[in-house]
């Protein structure tokens, strides 16, 4: 029993579930493939991954397919999908030395240990929007990707992927490895030392909650599944904010690479490669000024996330470094602790949405206390007095009486 | 269990949606803050199939209680028929395959969005409340440092200075909904947003109040037998909401909650099932509000 007599929202909804697959399915284009979002919206694609706290390329271009283009969708229809799964094994931990560069920048310097490598970015295509003729690899033959490779570089068969170097030219392979700045000014002695002995367990925020003076690695990892957009602008708040707190970093480091994931085989007890992850690291410089700090050295910040977007590492870096400076001061670190997940900001956002009613009720219960308290009219007497109100209005209105 | 049984697609072997490791570890909050009755247990909070402040958190609570056995009842505002209700019911129902009712004295567990229904809850009854803001300093102090250090203190003098300067600006205390309490005579709780109405009905209840709030990843707690007074002075009695001469349209019910039907000058039952049945005594196949917004 009970189960039809409720039936008036589930009817409400179905249909309006109805609505969206029909729109969303249904037109006279030809279904979107899986492979068309990883190749040709990859940087979307990254960018649900990467919100999602989950490496899957076909996953989050289905849940992106899914939820039409909608990121935040997307990404909660990941990490839905994810609480299902129980956890079968942790990674090993690899070092970011073992990054495979795909793009290297290093604004600190003209010529750095190691290559600057510009790779695949738009930061320098010119902003003019293309006259919508097509530009693959069939309309273009003399053009870089001609040769029918996968165009996704997380592909296997993408040529990054198999060591030769794009264009097919023998390269050095320490190029995909470079040195790091940030070791370079370290060994001169020109960075503040807050590396530690020990080596505890990284803080894990999807099973244990955060807050204020939480371990950097929570820090660090809700800022790497936190929403690019609050991270930017956060960051930017700070900057140009009524409350800011920080200054901008030099980048030290910018790269977008493949970094292995490796396990401990259940059988043999050996490292096991399983494949890998593609990451945008950042290490951002930055000039420690305040009064209390060693003004002969600079400190860093450290962002690493899922995927190529960079807009998101150097945020993160940025944030990472301004809340160690910051000591617990001011409201940053809660802020970046508990208002970058787009998640929980959109969800709550959003349930506004949601019947209102009882609350609302208990709300004008309340107006009509105080009215009632200090004498004012009951709001039903009000009500009568606005109506009269309206229809005078109203009659000034019809005769054109308007201001 | 085989690794196999472990990877298998999602949604087709759960009982109840999540794994068998995060309902453990709900389950462990949960006892705690059974034991530490209005304490704030941090938690977990998984990411659901609703979005975070639509029932996240109640429906994790739902979900790491429930058996094959029991009988579910969801309500949104009292309604259950609400389209959350609806969708909600839908996932647990979907999930675990267990029973479902609209009326609350046939259910085993209730998960309720702001309202605790009108019929009396018996021992043994489960109610999980849906919370969107679980901490009730949080209007007069927003660093998290220093509520962790209120609450563990019992320094609760903010919040009795607010209520003061409340009354005294006003002429009445103007909090609405999720009215802060005292529970156990040691924490200061949020009342998820219930209306003041329910408010008195959680003191001494013999059922099981549990608290979920998933975007902010707390449980809480009010086990049955338990002190629940409602922060007030001796000299202001504490209020609930009330409309001189309001009754239901459809029941004529004036000692319930009411909610206002503002164009009509009328008034409704929040608890649409409660309203149905005394309207409709003799009729077993229960209750439903559509009448209230079709008629």
């Amino acid at each position: 029993m009970g189960y039809a007599a409720a039936r008036g929202g589930l009817d409400a909804i179905l249909a309006a579930e109805e609505l969206m697959r029909a729109k969303r399915d249904g037109g006279a284009s030809p279904p979107l493939e899986i492979s068309q979002l990883t190749e040709r919206l990859n940087l979307a694609v990254d960018r649900v991954m990467g919100e999602a706290g989950l490496w899957a390329p076909d996953l989050a271009a289905r849940a992106l397919r899914q939820a039409e283009g909608d990121i935040i969708e997307a990404a909660h229809l990941l990490r839905a999908y994810r609480s299902t799964r129980p956890r079968l094994a942790a990674g090993l931990v690899t070092h970011a030395d073992e990054i495979e560069v795909l793009r290297r920048i290093v604004p600190a310097y003209r010529v750095p240990p190691g290559p600057q490598l510009l790779g695949r970015t738009l930061d320098y295509v010119g902003r003019l929007l293309d006259d919508g003729t097509p530009s693959g690899p069939a309309h273009r033959p003399a053009a870089t990707s001609g040769n029918g490779q996968a165009s996704h570089p997380d592909h296997p068969d993408h040529p990054a992927a198999t060591g030769t170097g794009t264009g097919g030219q023998a390269e050095d392979p320490a190029r995909r490895s470079p040195a790091r700045l940030l070791d370079l000014l370290r060994s001169q002695g020109m960075i503040r030392d807050r590396r530690r002995d020990d080596d505890p367990e990284p803080h894990d925020v999807t099973r244990e909650p955060v807050r204020p003076g939480v371990p950097r690695s929570a820090r660090l990892s809700v800022m790497a599944r936190a929403e690019t957009g609050a991270l930017v602008n956060l960051w930017y708040r700070n900057i140009l904010g009524p409350d800011g707190y920080i200054h901008e970093i030099t980048l030290g480091e910018v790269r977008h690479g493949r970094l292995p994931v490796r396990v401990t085989h259940p059988v043999t007890g050996q490292p096991v490669r399983l494949g890998s992850v593609r990451v945008t690291e950042v290490e951002a410089i930055e000039d420690l000024d305040g009064p209390d700090e060693d003004r002969g050295v600079f400190d860093v910040g450290y962002g690493l996330c899922l995927g190529h977007n960079e807009r998101k590492a150097i945020a993160m870096a940025n944030l990472d470094i301004a809340v160690e400076r910051d000591g617990g001061q001011s409201g940053l670190e809660q802020s970046v602790l508990m208002t970058t997940d787009g998640l929980d900001a959109s969800g709550f956002l959003e349930h506004l949405k949601l019947p209102h009613y009882v609350t609302f009720r208990s709300m004008v219960d309340r107006k009509a206390a105080v009215r009632a308290a200090a004498g004012r009219p009951a709001p039903e007497q009000q009500a009568t007095q606005q109506q009269t109100a309206q229809q005078q209005t109203a009659q000034q209105q019809t005769a054109g009486v308007t201001r | 269990m085989t690794v196999a049984e472990l990877a298998a697609p999602a949604g087709t072997g759960e009982f109840g949606h999540l794994d068998e490791q995060s309902k453990r570890e709900i389950r462990s909050a949960l006892l705690t803050a059974v034991a530490v009755p209005g304490y704030q247990v941090p938690f977990a909070s998984r990411e659901m199939p609703v979005a975070r402040g639509w029932g996240s958190g109640g429906l994790q609570v739902t979900l790491a209680v429930i058996g094959p056995q029991d009988t579910i009842k969801v309500i949104d505002q009292g309604d259950d028929a609400g389209v959350n209700a609806a969708n909600l019911r839908r996932l647990i129902v979907a999930s675990t395959g267990v029973a479902d009712t609209t009326d609350a004295r046939a259910a085993s567990i209730i998960q309720t969005r702001h309202r605790v229904p009108e019929d009396p809850l018996a021992p043994g009854q489960i109610l999980v409340l849906q919370v969107p803001v679980p901490e009730p300093l949080r209007g007069v102090e927003r660093d998290m440092r220093e509520l962790r250090r209120m609450h563990a203190e019992a320094d609760y003098s903010k919040i009795w200075v607010s209520l003061y300067e409340d009354l005294v600006r006003n002429g009445v205390i103007t909090q609405s909904t999720g009215y802060p309490v005292l529970v156990g005579g040691r924490y200061v709780m949020a009342t998820t947003p219930i209306p003041r109405w329910d408010v008195p009905r959680l003191h001494q209840a013999g059922f099981l109040s549990l608290f979920g709030a998933g975007r902010e990843k707390r449980v809480y707690a009010v086990p049955p037998h338990t002190s629940v007074e409602p922060l007030a002075f001796e000299d202001v009695p504490f209020q609930v909401e009330r409309t001189e001469g309001a009754a239901c349209l459809l029941c004529g019910a004036a000692e319930a909650y009411l909610v206002e039907v503002p164009d009509r000058h009328a008034w409704i039952c929040s608890d649409s099932d409660w309203c149905w049945r005394r309207r409709s005594p003799d009729d077993e196949t229960g209750g439903g509000m559509r009448e209230a917004a079709d008629d």
